[in-house]
């Protein structure tokens, strides 16, 4: 029974995703569209409320289970993600035709792989986590089937998904053929005692490493990201290029510093080298793109490698896990948000706006204008904004870590990156209306959460405390002794 | 006073406060553009008038940062909302308040045609961050307050600026933010050297009790990245290049500012946290500060002779006033110090309004182009007199404040006891800056408003009774701090001499 309870969330958010299917079946898609969301924020809240009555720590399940802060902390971010998802994308759905249905159901089962593989400390329940979290995902890049775009990035997402699958299992199995056993905690004995000089454990580390750099889309594992990105449908985008990243980051944490915890250290400089590149390389190709969603698909590339710099500088202790916690939580609600008000432009397929589509918003629609300069503003990290936070807690640890030359690098990077993320807000308030520019979706909904996400992002970046001493206490059991 | 005691307890955050309040009736009256003038003229003078009575409280010949406010704001991180003024930042936030209510009224006058209310609530929240820049104490504040300026300010060029706007408002952020967020990785490395985890902070008394907290090769490249940060603000040659264009794009309103207020950020932010935090790292530099900052001086002055644009003339010429302001700083004595305080003050108040004169005429002729000017003293014999002071303030004539600072600076530098050059090198070559300015001021003066004048300007009126607002207590500063500049020399002096026993007491200490 105990075992049960600690799975409690989980079931809920698994028992939402039916029972959305289940309505939308029996109701018929025309008299269940409207409901779907609410019932999708209904379920995902329930699972988030549930560990308040019936809470549970500790291993479950013969240790295939972990409850702890770091799990807790991550349901938090995850179903906050999806509930975000949830409230934008309706107006983009229902404007495009897509089933809803099968999104927010997509949505949920996702939800719950990201969520096992926060609650993982053994490779089996790890694994089933990453498949649980990334086959939903392939099937929402191509949910609108009709689009060769959204085709392209479905088959390209899944081989290459696919394909860095085998490669994450097959360093699994070296683990196992290390350690022999699949927990975490036996193999990071049996890594202790041979240390980094046995061949077999520097294999399955690249072969790990390589593995989740794919799922967290770092450089040079990042090439299906742009067209996967760009095809997607922009809120099934939205969704993409944050969760299964914090998911993957879950994974990272967790395999790095429990299983291999004790090579870490000689570990982080190929971290930081990997860091360094990704960043740079994100931001640089970036800079030279003309639709949006695909220089937001780029920076969102740029910020893994931000957040790799802290997995880079684990070695200075718990403000390094906790950076990366409070950025994969600042990053998730920015990037979400901003790919979300693409879906202001009424464009056909999947398509999302360019710089010159974008002209004069702000006199078209201010508030879809205003909220989207403010998450851009996160983006590019200049205060009073959480995206601002999450950088100065970032370049904390990295320069703890004695890595100066990485805190420097992401300095620059930010620098670099104001230029691309700024020249969409001149291109908005800056640039007068053509006369062809696309229709603008006036929907309530949509600005009116966008407008509260934008001012709890600013909010976020003045009183930011709560949130951090929560990833404090969560990265507590990453923090490599 | 009826509202005494509270608003003297908290003056400062009411003066972070006040601007943000009055955004409120902005967004419910959006759109009226009588409403949103009136907002914003109550509030900014509202704001004023608060700065004042904080001037009035503030006690003559202490040194120390008075009217403190220190809560805790982050406990995880030991970072604290610390506010508080002395000697250096008390005049320069009234400036702020002052030159901001200027702005304001001016712009309701009818010099923005569009988008009014979006305007003031952009100009509210520029000032917002200028008040606080000033008063923060906590470097993690300062740096929040820092950066604040910038949006409003990119804003403010690029949707209400001229035709090459947008080039100049991107140059005028990505300048800035390359510098400061180098900057803001200095302040962490700060933080982490301020002691053990759980004991850090970024709390500028704090961090100045303990001389010797960071070594000397810390503070050669802390001190780089903040001076960097400050000089490209400042800005000091080599990084001036975004000021001409963002001067000449933004709007008046913006100019004033940015040459009134935003600059001055770079030269408080030196004195502030640069030198006394890491004296010895200052020690390093110096001299390389020093030559840049003679550079400027006669750099700016020979560009701005031959400049065909009223605006980027009067824009190189803050160039080279900033370039007083960093000499004086960097011979690191009171008169020096004092002198450049008292500069900033001073070109706050004249190049604020030759950027307002600018304006007014430039509404009126639509031609900044020297050449097509001239004759206009015929025609405005009000505007004459007020642009002439401002024009005799600007080239340092004695009697009026651009004297007091420039003369002071001087007198520093040729005290200054430097290695390889000393000061007695350095002080005539700036001193030649002086002549120069009066060369290229009075030329400037001469040709804009004597000779005949065009057809086309013969009907134009002269100043209104908004624009005479605007001006009168502009003048009235200029005389008055160059007639009795003891008041504020008195004011700043104490608090100088202790922000430079910190810049020099910890050298000698490490020595």
């Amino acid at each position: 029974m105990n075992d049960l309870i600690s799975v409690l969330p989980e079931a809920i958010v698994t028992a939402t995703a039916i029972v959305v299917l289940g309505v939308d079946a029996a109701a018929g898609e025309g008299r269940a569209r409207p409901w779907l969301p609410f019932l999708t924020v209904v379920g995902l809240l329930a699972a988030l409320a549930s560990p308040v009555w019936w809470p549970a720590s500790g291993l479950h399940f013969g240790g295939f289970v972990l409850i702890d802060q770091f799990t807790t902390f991550f349901r938090l971010t995850f179903i906050v993600l999806a509930v975000l998802t949830a409230v934008v994308a309706p107006t983009y759905l229902r404007r495009e035709g897509v089933p809803g249905a099968e999104f927010y159901a997509i949505v949920l089962f996702s939800t719950l792989g990201s969520m096992t593989i926060a609650l993982a400390t053994d490779l089996i329940t790890l694994f089933i986590g990453i498949e649980l979290m990334s086959i939903p995902v392939y099937v929402l890049a191509g949910l609108q089937r009709r689009d060769r775009y959204a085709n392209e990035a479905a088959l390209k997402y899944f081989l290459l998904g696919a394909f860095s699958s085998a490669i994450l299992v097959y360093g699994f199995a070296w683990l196992f053929g290390i350690a022999g056993s699949t927990e975490l905690a036996q193999i990071a004995r049996a890594v202790t005692a041979r240390g980094l000089a046995s061949p077999e454990v520097v294999v399955a580390l690249a072969l790990v490493t390589t593995g989740l750099g794919f799922k967290a889309a770092v450089v040079p594992f990042h090439q299906w990201t742009p067209d996967a990105y760009d095809g997607a449908p922009t809120p099934a985008t939205a969704f993409m290029s944050v969760a299964p990243k914090a998911a993957a980051f879950a994974a990272i944490l967790r395999v790095m510093s429990t299983a291999l915890g004790p090579v870490q250290v000689d570990w982080s400089l190929v971290f930081a080298i990997l860091a360094l590149v990704t960043m740079t390389t994100g931001n640089v190709v970036a800079l030279v793109q003309t639709n949006v969603k695909r220089m937001l698909a780029y920076s969102s590339i740029a910020h893994t490698g931000y957040i790799l710099a802290g997995v880079a500088a684990l070695a200075a202790g718990a403000s390094a896990g906790a950076a990366v916690l409070f950025y994969l939580f600042a990053y998730g609600i920015m990037n979400l948000a901003a790919f979300a008000c693409l879906t202001f432009i009424d464009l056909e397929g999947t398509r999302g706006a360019t710089l010159d589509e974008l002209n004069g918003l702000w006199s078209r629609h201010g508030a879809a204008a205003i909220s989207f300069t403010i998450f851009l503003i996160n983006l590019t990290g200049i205060p009073p904004t959480v995206g601002f936070l999450a950088k100065f807690l970032m370049i904390q640890p990295v320069l703890d870590a004695g890595y100066a030359w990485l805190a420097v690098a992401i300095a620059l990077n930010a620098a670099l990156a104001a230029f691309y993320y700024l020249r969409v807000v001149v291109h908005m308030f800056m640039y007068d209306p053509d006369a062809k520019a696309p229709r603008v979706d006036r929907a309530r909904v949509l600005s009116f959460s966008l407008g509260i996400v934008a001012l709890i992002t600013i909010l976020l970046g003045i009183l930011p405390d709560p949130i951090y001493s929560f990833a404090l206490r969560a990265a507590a059991p990453v923090v490599i002794h | 006073m009826i509202f005494a005691q509270p608003v003297i307890d908290h003056a400062l955050t009411l003066l972070v406060v006040i601007p943000l309040v009055g955004l409120i009736p902005l967004i419910l009256f959006r759109g009226d553009d009588r409403a949103a003038k009136q907002v914003a003229i109550v509030t900014t003078f509202v704001e004023l008038l608060v700065s004042l009575v904080m001037l009035g409280q503030f006690k003559v010949g202490e040194a120390g940062f008075q009217m403190t406010e220190s809560v805790t704001w982050l406990p995880s991180l030991g970072i604290r909302y610390e506010v508080g003024v002395d000697g250096i930042s008390v005049l320069l936030v009234v400036l702020t308040t002052l030159l901001t209510f200027l702005s304001v009224l001016y712009s309701s006058g009818g010099a923005i045609k569009q988008r009014l209310t979006e305007f003031m609530a952009v100009f509210l929240l520029l000032e917002v961050g200028m008040v606080g820049v000033f008063v923060a104490l906590d470097l993690f504040l300062f740096y929040i307050f820092f950066e604040l300026m910038l949006v409003p300010m990119y804003l403010i060029i690029g949707i209400w600026g001229g035709t090459r706007r947008i080039y100049a408002t991107l140059k005028f952020v990505l300048f800035t933010l390359a510098g400061s967020l180098l900057m803001l990785v200095a302040i962490v490395a700060v933080y982490l050297q301020s002691g053990d985890a759980g004991s850090r902070t970024l709390s500028f008394t704090q961090l100045v009790s303990s001389p010797g907290r960071f070594t000397p090769e810390f503070q050669t490249w802390a001190f780089l990245a903040f001076a960097l940060a400050f000089a490209i603000k400042l800005p000091m040659v080599p990084f001036h290049t975004w000021l001409p264009d963002a001067h000449v794009e933004a709007p008046t309103a913006g100019s004033i500012i940015l040459a009134g207020i935003l600059l001055k950020a770079g030269g408080y932010g030196l004195i502030r946290f640069a030198l006394p935090l890491f004296p010895s790292g200052a020690q390093q530099w110096l001299p390389l500060i020093i030559l840049l900052s003679v550079v400027a001086i006669i750099y700016g002055a020979a560009v701005s002779t031959v400049q065909k644009d009223l605006k980027k003339l009067v824009a190189y010429s803050s160039v080279a006033h900033m370039g007083f302001v960093t000499l004086g700083l960097f011979v690191l004595n009171v008169q020096g110090g004092v002198g450049a305080i008292l500069q900033m003050l001073n070109h706050g108040v004249v190049t604020g309004a030759l950027f307002l004169f600018v304006g007014i005429q430039y509404e009126r002729t639509h031609r900044r182009l020297i050449a097509d000017l001239g004759g206009l003293a015929n025609k405005w014999p009000l505007y004459t007199t007020f642009f002439g002071i401002f024009v005799l303030a600007s080239l340092g004539l004695p009697g009026l404040n651009g004297f007091v600072g420039e003369f002071l600076v001087l007198v520093g530098t040729f005290a200054y006891k430097g290695v390889p050059i000393s000061g007695l090198v350095w002080g005539p070559i700036a001193a030649v800056g002086v002549i120069l300015a009066a060369i290229y001021l009075l030329w400037m003066f001469q040709r804009v408003m004597y000779g005949t004048v065009r057809d086309a300007y013969k009907d134009l009126p002269d100043l209104s009774a908004v624009e005479v607002a605007c001006a009168v207590p502009l003048v009235a500063l200029t005389i008055i701090l160059g007639v009795f500049p003891q008041p504020f020399i008195r004011i700043i002096e104490p608090s100088l001499e202790r922000m430079l026993a910190l810049a020099s007491a910890a050298s000698v200490a490490i020595k």
